[in-house]
Order: structure tokens, then C-alpha cells, then sequence
């Protein structure tokens, strides 16, 4: 042994070549193949962790959750799977980043100087799968600010552990995949269409058995969750999915592995668990499309149809509010408005108004309904119609709120509180809140309280109740208000942007563009003003013969004209004639 | 023909491959002891696949070959070979986003060092060895060809390998650089088992005892260069003017002609052969 030998360059550089020779040599691992897997795989993981991919997705898949969580009302049964989504976009970028780890060697033209190495492509495979485990924290990540995010906007119900855990298994899934792709298909293409292929599976456009949704990796959007007023057991069915999820990923990892396997014994293994996989992956699937149980889908008909027989009714100000079980924490957003708009009224309804949850579900839903006779299927579509909230029989004194519709927060929920409180000004001042129609037709039409003085008194109740911002008012005019043709005369309509949050039976009366603007001029003027006005002959304004000019010259302000014409989004503007006499004209409001 | 009385620690017989309808080594026959030995050849010659089937990289389409007494055709004894062997290919990619020293941790993963501290002492070994601390966190794809001609040498050294395979080493690197490396195989210690093709007779005749010449697939010589180069003994001549009998014959920097040949030239004078003169012979021989 010598003492030292030259570096290749520079007297600096230079140092011992045989310091530690003999102790090297004779401390020279012969690790067991289980401790160069770990080894390795610790190195893949931190390599992972921080591949500039895994980061990007994971910032996409954060943006992901949050555009499909912070619109809807926060329903845990909902968002738990939403978040899942997240998860589908971190899991194409994990994909790909383990295909371009798996497939390095070969890409960058080292395949000889592996094949050298002691540690076979077989151990190398192995350390590809267990450094899979440098994604866990980032999936854990995404999850954990996910579900925070959907606690913060007081999120109804509990998370579901097992859709939760089905996100990280798809993560986890989608790397597998991408090693089985690297190993066979070096090019960072492969791993860039294996992405797009798992994009591609989540879109239910192409399917062509509804039923079969929740095979795909993560299904999106082709449910109704978001309007169930609870967790139904099976829909989704997560914890047979998250099986499934298991059993993809364990397979990805034999497939990769097969690729490098050149014994015998060692492929006849593999081939055992592979046959194992797939039967876990088949019995998964079978799982998942077990019908709904009948007495699960009874229950939700139930709720549907009778929601009274469910939910807890709460009395304030003399109305009564009606929510599912668990929606409690809503009273007070829903009550605020509508109190608000009856603190200003001079004189309450004899009738009651009730605020009543609904829910929009729509059957026959193949992946709901699937496997259940049509009889049984037509029998619960037919209760379904008869839900209060459809379009048809209801009480004049209800407000229909569909579960999911609520938001949690921001200008969605001030315009959902102006679209509530618009909704009990109407009622207060008897503008009837049901369409006309035949529910067997399912043709409906709005009645329009055309030159009347209660319309502009609804909308400035309303204004008064929720402060709206005045540009948001103006904007539903012109394009978005439209026209209404009422008596063969088209009448401009004013349609408030931030509308549908609440569902009066039939959506509610049609506004007009001439009732918004005396409301708006009406802000103009001290409120309590505009209240002695009212209070001194609250039963003549509420006249539906009690005319808009009338209300403005009994406050002194001029009487707005609205525009007949229509500015179109192009900045075209439009004068529309009257139809041709045939279309279904809108009633006046005439109780 | 075979020198020295030390044992054989590699051995390779009647080697042939092909690779579809082109020939790479026919019945190639090689034995090789510990210490360094060079192998030259033409390109085309077949080094590479040699030394691929060497470094069990490559299985011969015939002949056998025994590494340390161990058959590479065997997958355990393969394994085992590999935990004593160090390879440095002839066409090396690298992992450009890895840094140097990252580079080697993972190779020496690769080579069973799990051991997360000897596995950092190693490493610090050979970037020592090969001048290559001050570049440790340096990233690959920023290295010059050159110090990853030395990043690949150095990879090879991990692990202290018994037989240290290296195809073309000195490719890229500057002629310090060149002689530094020289340095570096004298020293190495434990007496390993060296084999290292080149195109550089200079690099042969400096550090290599023994010599092979592989011409066509085939082995033509093996021997020490002294022997090579005394092939062409009596058959190289300095003249002042050009002779078109010589086999080759160039103009050197005195500017008198050297010729290699059977016939002298007129007034030519015999002169003392190299090794690489000797290789120049057996290439002409072979036609290669």
C-alpha cells in the first residue's frame, strides 16, 4: 500500500488514493439487497421530494382543489372526493417525474454502466417503488391544506378518511405507473402521455357505462354529491376504490419489475402476484358496483320528497327556517337577510314564511340508480317530482334552498344573501313567489309585476337589507336583464347577477328593469322618509293595482325610464320587437 | 504468448460475438494477470465488446470466460464479480442534474456501499483521487468534457474494485491530466487487476507490464510492450528521403522519414522500435 497517490490535476487537489484502501476493502459492504433498496430508495425519495415536477404539480393540484372547492357549499362529501382531484393532478406530475427517474439510466446512456453494478435492474425497480414514499408528504400536504381550507369554510359533515387515503393512493398509484413506463419507455414523452392518459380517465365524457364511473382513477364531476344532504353509504364508494387504487399500484410495480426479471422463479413469482393483484383490482371493482342499497336509496328519496320528515325547523322573527340534519351552522347566514328585510317592513304578513331546504336531484341517475329495477327507479323518480323545490305544487309563503347552493364566503354569499333577501322582500310584499304552469307539462312561467309599486319597494327592502354593491345592481340590466314579453308587449327586465342561490317554487317573479330603477332612486332618498311613506299606506302599496308612478310621485322623485333596447356583449345594441304571438307570454302579477 | 509466474486472475477463451451479420470477436483468447494491461486495437477491433464481456455487461455468443475463478454465466457468481469490479465504458452518459458528489453516493449505493458513512469517506477518496473536491457540488452538466472523462474514472475507483475495467480512460483528457492518471493507476492499491484500452501507444509503453493487441476481433499479440515493440525490431529505419516500399512511413520532428518496412531505404539507418512501431507492424500484418 503507499502512502498517497496524485490527483489527476493540481498539487492542491491532490490527496491520499490509499488512505482508507485496506480499510475499504475490507469493510466493503455486501449488503443484502434489502439494505441497497432502502439505501436507493431513500436517495429516489429526497430526489422526488424535491423534482421540480412534483413541486409544480403539487402547486397545480392545490389551485385544482381550490377552483372545485370554493364555489360550492362546503359539504365534506362533497369536497373530500374534490380534493381527490388535487390529488389527480399531483399524481400526473408524480407519473411523470418517476418515469423520467425509472427510465434515467437508459436515457442518459448508462445502461452498460449499471448492468456493471452488483445491484440489479430488479433492486433498482424496487428502489424506484419505495422512493415513492418522497411523494407521500407532498400528497400529505395537499391534503392536509385541502382539508384545512374546506374546515375554514365550516365544511357541513366529517371527512372520509377513506376517500382521503383513496387521493393518496392515487398518487401513489400514478407513480407505480410511471416506473413501469420508464422501465420500458425511457423518452420523457411516454411519461408525458401516461399523464394525459390519467387526465383523460378522469373526464366522464367518453364513458360509455355511467355506471362503471368510479372504476376510473379518480371520476370527476359526473355525480351529484354536491347536492346530497348527507353522506350516502357506496356513493362513492371509496373505501372499495381505494382497494382498487392499492391493487393499480402493486401492479404497476410487478409490471415494472417483470420488465427486469430474467429468472424463472423470480418471473413465476411475480406472475403469482400479479394474478394477485388483478383479482384484488377485480374484487374491487366488483365492489364498487354493487347497486346502492334500496333502503339507502329509499332513505334519500325520503329526504328528498319529505324533507319535513327530516329536518329541523327553527323559528325566528316569525319564520321559519327548515335544514337537514347537520346544515344548523347556516341559520344564522340565511337568517340575516331575511330579518334584516322584515325589520323594515311596516307590517308583517299574516302568513308564514318558511325557508326550507330542498334538495336538486335528478333521477334516473345510472350511477346512483344502477342495478335497481326501472319499476322501483320510475317509483323514485316519481316522488322525486313531487319534491317541494321542483317547479309545480308549493306553498306561496316557502323559499326553497337546494343544499350545495350556499356558499361560505366572499361576493358569492353577499350575493346569495341579496338574492334571499330579494326573495323574502317579495313575499312581504305579496308578489306572488309561484310560476304558473302544469307540473305534468313542466312549462312554467314567472309572472312579471310590471308598473308596479311593490316591485320597486321588494327591491329597495332588499338593497336596504344586504347593500349590495350599486355595480353589481346596475349589471343586471341591459344584456343580462333582457326582455320579458308580457300582454304582446316586451317589457325590460332587470336580472340581478348574483341570482339563483335560492329557488322560490318557480324561481320567483321576474323583475323589471323600470321596478329596479325606482328602487334605485328610491336609495337615494333618508330611509326613514321612504318608511313613513310606506307605513302610512302599506296595504295600498302592496295593491298590485297600486301603480310605480304613483309610488315616486307620493316620494317626490321622477318617475326612471328604462331603455327599450338591449346592449349585447359584442356593444351591439338591440331594439327586439314583439314576438309573433305564439311564444308563451308572462303573466302579470295580479294577487 | 504468457509471462510471469504470477497466476492468471482473469481468463477469457475462444470469445466470439457478433452483433447481427457484423462480427465483433472471434475466438478470442485472453489471460490476465494483476497490474495494469493495456489493450490496443484499431476502433472497430473489438476492445469495447471485450471489455463489455468482461465487465459481464455483455455475454459472448461462444467461448467462456472466468473472472477471479468465478463464471459470470452464473448469477450469483456474476453478482459476486460485479462487488469487485469498477467500469468505466467507453461512451459514458451521465445524469446531468446530479451534482458530482451526488453522483457518486448514488453509484456507490449502486455498488453495495450502504453504509452512509463509509459510503461519504469513500467518496471523499476518490474525489480526492481524481482532483475533484473542489467540483463535488457542482452539477454535472456544467462539468467540461474532461472532468467528466475523470468523474467517470472516479466512479469506477469506488469501492476499491479488484479488477478495474477501463475503456478508453484517457480519452478527453489533457496531457497533465494524462500523466496524472498514470500516476493514479501506479498507485492504486491492492495490487488490482487493470485492464484499459486506449489509442495512445505512449500510455501503453508508460504504465502498462502487459499488452494486448486485438485486430479484428482476433488477439494478435499479448505481451509486454518491450516484446511489442521488439516485433518491429530491424524493421524500422530513419532516412532522408520518403521510400513508397515502406509499409508506413512519416516525417518526424528532426524532418528525417521513419519507415516501417522489410527493405531499408538508401542511406537509411536502422533505428530503435517503439511500441507503438510494433503495433503499427501487427495492424499492417492484419491488414486492419
Amino acid at each position: 500500500m503507499t502512502g498517497g497517490g496524485p490527483a489527476l490535476h493540481g498539487a492542491d487537489a491532490a490527496a491520499p488514493v490509499g488512505d482508507h484502501a485496506q480499510a475499504a476493502r475490507t469493510t466493503r459492504s455486501r449488503a443484502p439487497r434489502l439494505r441497497t433498496v432502502l439505501s436507493l430508495g431513500r436517495v429516489e425519495a429526497s430526489r422526488l421530494a424535491r423534482s421540480p415536477l412534483v413541486l409544480a404539480g403539487l402547486l397545480a393540484g392545490g389551485v385544482m382543489v381550490w377552483l372545485t372547492i370554493r364555489s360550492p357549499e362546503p359539504l365534506w362529501w362533497n369536497d373530500g372526493w374534490r380534493i381527490g382531484f388535487g390529488q389527480l393532478v399531483l399524481g400526473m406530475a408524480v407519473l411523470a417525474a418517476a418515469q423520467l427517474a425509472a427510465g434515467r439510466a437508459r436515457r442518459n446512456a448508462m445502461a452498460d454502466l449499471y448492468a456493471s453494478f452488483p445491484a440489479t435492474a430488479g433492486t433498482r425497480t424496487l428502489a424506484h417503488m419505495a422512493g415513492l414514499a418522497g411523494v407521500v408528504p407532498a400528497s400529505l400536504l395537499l391534503m392536509g391544506a385541502a382539508a384545512a381550507a374546506v374546515q375554514l369554510r365550516a365544511a357541513i359533515g366529517a371527512p372520509g378518511v377513506a376517500v382521503l387515503a383513496g387521493g393518496l393512493l392515487l398518487v401513489i398509484a400514478a407513480g407505480a405507473a410511471g416506473i413501469a413506463i420508464g422501465t420500458r419507455f425511457p423518452h420523457p414523452l411516454a411519461g408525458v402521455l401516461g399523464a394525459l392518459a390519467l387526465l383523460l380517465s378522469s373526464g366522464q365524457s367518453h364513458l360509455p357505462w355511467a355506471a362503471g364511473l368510479w372504476l376510473y382513477p379518480w371520476a370527476s364531476f359526473s355525480d351529484q354529491l354536491g347536492s346530497l344532504p348527507g353522506p350516502l353509504a357506496g356513493y362513492p364508494p371509496a373505501g372499495a376504490h381505494a382497494l382498487e387504487l392499492a391493487g393499480l399500484a402493486v401492479l404497476a410495480g410487478i409490471v415494472a419489475l417483470a420488465v427486469t426479471a430474467s429468472r424463472a422463479r423470480a418471473r413465476g413469482g411475480l406472475a403469482v402476484a400479479g394474478i394477485a393483484a388483478v383479482a384484488v383490482i377485480c374484487l374491487a371493482g366488483a365492489l364498487q358496483l354493487r347497486p346502492i342499497p334500496t333502503p339507502d336509496l329509499n332513505h334519500l328519496v325520503s329526504e328528498v320528497a319529505d324533507p319535513a320528515s327530516v329536518q329541523h325547523c327553527t323559528t325566528a322573527s316569525r319564520v321559519r327556517y327548515c335544514l337537514y340534519p347537520g346544515f344548523g351552522s347556516l341559520l344564522p347566514s340565511l337568517e340575516a337577510p331575511v330579518s334584516a328585510v322584515l325589520a323594515h317592513v311596516p307590517a308583517q304578513p299574516a302568513q308564514r314564511l318558511t325557508v326550507r331546504q330542498v334538495v336538486s336531484i335528478s333521477f334516473p341517475d345510472a350511477v346512483l340508480t344502477h342495478g335497481h329495477p326501472n319499476r322501483e327507479v320510475s317509483r323514485w323518480d316519481a316522488r322525486v317530482q313531487r319534491a317541494p323545490g321542483n317547479r309545480g305544487a308549493a306553498p306561496a309563503s316557502a323559499i326553497y334552498l337546494p343544499v350545495g347552493s350556499w356558499p361560505a364566503d366572499g361576493g358569492q354569499l353577499a350575493d346569495a344573501r341579496f338574492d334571499l333577501a330579494l326573495s323574502a322582500a317579495d313575499w312581504a310584499v305579496r308578489i306572488p313567489l309561484q310560476a304558473s304552469g302544469s307540473p305534468t307539462s313542466q312549462v312554467f312561467l314567472q309572472c312579471v309585476p310590471l308598473g308596479q309599486a311593490r316591485e320597486a319597494v321588494a327591491i329597495w327592502l332588499a338593497i336596504l337589507a344586504t347593500h349590495p354593491p350599486a355595480g353589481e345592481l346596475q349589471a343586471g340590466l341591459g344584456a343580462a336583464g333582457g326582455f320579458a314579453e308580457v300582454r304582446h308587449t316586451l317589457v325590460p327586465t332587470w336580472n340581478y347577477p348574483g341570482t339563483g342561490y335560492v329557488t322560490p317554487p318557480g324561481g320567483g317573479p321576474q323583475d323589471t328593469a323600470a321596478g329596479y330603477l325606482l328602487a334605485s332612486a328610491m336609495t337615494s332618498l333618508p330611509e326613514q322618509e321612504i318608511s313613513h311613506v310606506l307605513a302610512g299606506a302599506w296595504g295600498r302599496w302592496l295593491n298590485w293595482h297600486t301603480t310605480d308612478a304613483q309610488l315616486a310621485a307620493a316620494l317626490g322623485i321622477r318617475m326612471p325610464s328604462a331603455s327599450s333596447t338591449v346592449t349585447l356583449p359584442s356593444g351591439k345594441r338591440i331594439s327586439p320587437a314583439p314576438g309573433p304571438g305564439n311564444a308563451p307570454q308572462n303573466p302579470l302579477c295580479t294577487s | 504468448m504468457t509471462h510471469g509466474v504470477r497466476t492468471v486472475a482473469v481468463r477469457a477463451d475462444g470469445l466470439s460475438r457478433w452483433y447481427g451479420t457484423t462480427r465483433a470477436l472471434e475466438e478470442a483468447d485472453l489471460a490476465l494477470e494483476r497490474g495494469v494491461t493495456g489493450l490496443l486495437g484499431p476502433n472497430g477491433a473489438g476492445k469495447t465488446t471485450l471489455l463489455s464481456i468482461l465487465a459481464t455487461v455483455n455475454e459472448p455468443d461462444r467461448g467462456r470466460v472466468s473472472v477471479f475463478g468465478l463464471d459470470p454465466r452464473d448469477v450469483a457468481e456474476r453478482v459476486e464479480i460485479r462487488r469487485r469490479l469498477g467500469y468505466l465504458p467507453q461512451e459514458l452518459g451521465y445524469h446531468r442534474h446530479f451534482t458530482v458528489a451526488g453522483f457518486l453516493d448514488y453509484v456507490a449505493i449502486l455498488k453495495e456501499i450502504t453504509d452512509r458513512r463509509r459510503r461519504a469517506e469513500e467518496v471523499a477518496r476518490v474525489l480526492a483521487a481524481l482532483g475533484l473536491e473542489r467540483r463535488a457540488r457542482t452539477r454535472i452538466r456544467a462539468l467540461s468534457g474532461g472532468l467528466r472523462q475523470r468523474l467517470g474514472i472516479a466512479q469506477a475507483l469506488l469501492g476499491q474494485p479488484d479488477l478495474l475495467i477501463l475503456d478508453e480512460p484517457t480519452a478527453g483528457l489533457d496531457p497533465e491530466q494524462r500523466l496524472r492518471f498514470r500516476e493514479l493507476l501506479s498507485d492504486l492499491p491492492g495490487d488490482p487487476v487493470i485492464v484499459l484500452s486506449t489509442h495512445q501507444a505512449d500510455d501503453i509503453a508508460a504504465i502498462c507490464p502487459h499488452v494486448v493487441v486485438l485486430l479484428q476481433g482476433t488477439v494478435h499479440f499479448t505481451g509486454t510492450p518491450a516484446e511489442l515493440a521488439a516485433t518491429a525490431a530491424g524493421r524500422v529505419w530513419a532516412a532522408g528521403e520518403r521510400d513508397a516500399r515502406a509499409h508506413l512511413s512519416w516525417r518526424g520532428g528532426d524532418n528525417r522519414w521513419r519507415h516501417i518496412g522489410d527493405h531499408p531505404p538508401p542511406g537509411a539507418e536502422l533505428v530503435a522500435p517503439t511500441v507503438e512501431d510494433g503495433y503499427l507492424l501487427l495492424s499492417h500484418a492484419a491488414g486492419a
